[in-house]
């Protein structure tokens, strides 16, 4: 049932979401069932919820990897300055018209963008050819700072519209997802995913640390450099089609490794389970309470993630407890 | 059998090992002595391939640990290092099955019993020993050990002992960085004193 929980809760989250709006679907279940018979329920919500579970999945696995790899609590996207990058990265592609937000170009632009941040801070916190902990967190935010405010500079100094606003890079929205935009984010999604599951021993191994790993077989140098392409793949996709949203790369490895243990390979499943989980709630909560306005969700998420995230960290049978 | 052939290495700019060679004979216990910060733990690294010397060559069996792809290093020497510190709460039973099987290793050496328990929650000799199993778990012609003794009590110094003995005798080649305060090596079949 443990390992059931997460899918079922999910799956009844789906639905709900699906199910709730701004406007009531009639005969719900039937129309549920034949594609296409309703148009808001097809070309609306079902594109945006199905948007909302692969985007939480891939925030969730880039928090996964980020602290794995990074062998830290604290690591995750936005504190690596991953998610500025692909916000800067997606927001320079779409004000020099190379690509439209969502599209497959705003995509590759926004990895590219998160992989040179990310690498950016990996170069800048590797002292005495260590990745030193306390220096990736303070190079992470400052790297994050810099990369964040070149996005609001550059959102401000253009006008066209589909630059769209500060606050969408900054707290991000799934309002404007077309079903176009899920083949681009699936893609990113599978291959992050698959790249998580095939290094997830490795990474196991370099929780004993660089040195420990290295003398299991691992090749510390090629491990980072294979999860860092899956991991800019993962948030460029995801942030380059709804913006940044807070927390979800944080708590859903958190929340799965007080539930499951700290193996990664159960946890990539289970991980991309509660992301997913966690952002169709949001969504749902941010277009539902205060209708008929729409909250940003990364304010949604940040509300529900830091509870939960302070709940686990202060409960005794914490996994990541340092001896 | 190691061969270290003239080595220099130097580290921060300041010359740790100079012009050092030395074999170490396959199928023995070999101790290498001497007090804090002497460089034993330095040749211990460059014997297990984490540093590579300025000048001259570490062999293991003709094969340098410094040329070597990790994977294929792994399955040629295994490294316990000191302090030796756990973030994530594995149990000992995932630890040492991370680098094999782990059974036989936590009977001999007193495991069996915390096998479910998580790492972190260990005291420092009991981590230290699930460190030292972890290393004989990979079961690796060569062991390299640093100073794994210094946190044990008296009986579990000698269960230690006892199965280095036993594992040397079958043909591992065993190497152990020990501090000068080490009083009785007379288990080593060979002792480097030139740390001292």
């Amino acid at each position: 049932m443990k390992r059931l929980a997460p899918a079922i809760l999910l799956v009844f989250a789906t639905l709900i979401a699906i199910y709730m709006g701004a406007a009531e679907i009639e005969n719900f279940w039937s129309a549920l069932i034949s594609p296409g018979s309703n148009e808001i329920l097809w070309q609306i919500r079902i594109p945006r919820v199905t948007a909302a579970l692969i985007v939480g999945a891939s925030l969730a696995l880039a928090g996964l990897l980020a602290q794995g790899v990074c062998n830290n609590a604290l690591a995750e996207p936005s504190i690596l300055g991953t998610t500025a990058g692909a916000s800067l990265g997606t927001v320079l592609a779409v004000i020099t018209g190379l690509a439209q937000v969502g599209s497959i170009g705003a995509i590759i632009c926004g990895a590219v963008g998160a992989m040179a941040a990310t690498s950016l801070t990996f170069k800048l916190a590797n002292l005495r050819a260590q990745l030193s902990s306390f220096a990736l967190i303070i190079v992470g935010i400052a790297v994050s700072a810099i990369f964040t405010a070149v996005v609001g500079l550059v959102s401000t100094m253009v006008s066209r519209a589909d630059a769209r606003s500060i606050s969408f890079w900054n707290f991000g929205s799934l309002a404007l997802v077309t079903k176009e935009n899920l083949v681009g984010i699936s893609i990113t999604a599978i291959i992050g995913a698959i790249i998580a599951w095939r290094i997830s021993p490795a990474l196991d191994r370099l929780s004993l640390g660089d040195a420990t790993a290295f003398h299991l077989g691992v090749d510390v140098t090629k491990l980072r450099l294979i999860a860092l392409i899956a991991l800019s793949l993962l948030a460029g996709g995801a942030v380059s089609t709804v913006g940044s949203i807070a927390f979800i790369g944080l708590a859903a490895p958190h929340i799965a490794r007080f539930i499951y243990g700290p193996t990664h390979r159960t946890l990539v499943f289970h991980t991309a389970i509660i992301g997913a989980f966690l952002v169709v709630v949001a969504d749902t909560l941010s277009r539902t309470i205060a209708q008929p306005n729409e909250l940003p969700i990364g304010l949604v998420t940040s509300l529900l993630g830091a509870p939960v995230l302070i709940a686990l960290v202060s409960l005794k049978n914490n996994v990541w407890r340092t001896q | 059998m190691i061969t270290i052939d003239e080595i220099t290495i130097v580290r921060d700019g300041r010359e740790i090992i100079y012009d050092y060679s030395e074999q170490i004979p396959a199928g023995s216990i070999t101790a290498i002595v001497g007090p804090n910060g002497s460089g034993k733990s330095t040749l211990l690294a460059a014997i297990a391939g984490d540093i590579a010397p300025s000048k001259g060559t570490i062999t293991i069996d003709d094969v340098h640990p410094i040329l070597t792809s990790p994977a294929l290093l792994a399955q040629m020497r295994a490294v316990a290092i000191q302090n030796q510190s756990y973030h994530l709460g594995f149990t000992v039973r995932q630890i040492i099955e991370l680098a094999g099987p782990a059974d036989d290793v936590m009977k001999a050496l007193a495991l069996t019993s915390l096998a479910d328990r998580l790492v972190t929650t260990l005291s420092g000799g009991e981590a230290q020993r699930v460190s030292i199993a972890a290393a004989i778990a990979q079961q690796t012609p060569v062991l390299l050990l640093d100073e794994p003794l210094s946190a044990q009590d008296v009986s579990s110094r000698k269960r230690i002992i006892e199965l280095l003995q036993k594992l040397a005798e079958s043909g591992v080649t065993i190497v152990v960085v020990a501090h000068s305060a080490e009083a009785e090596l007379t288990w080593a079949d060979k002792v480097i004193k030139q740390f001292l």
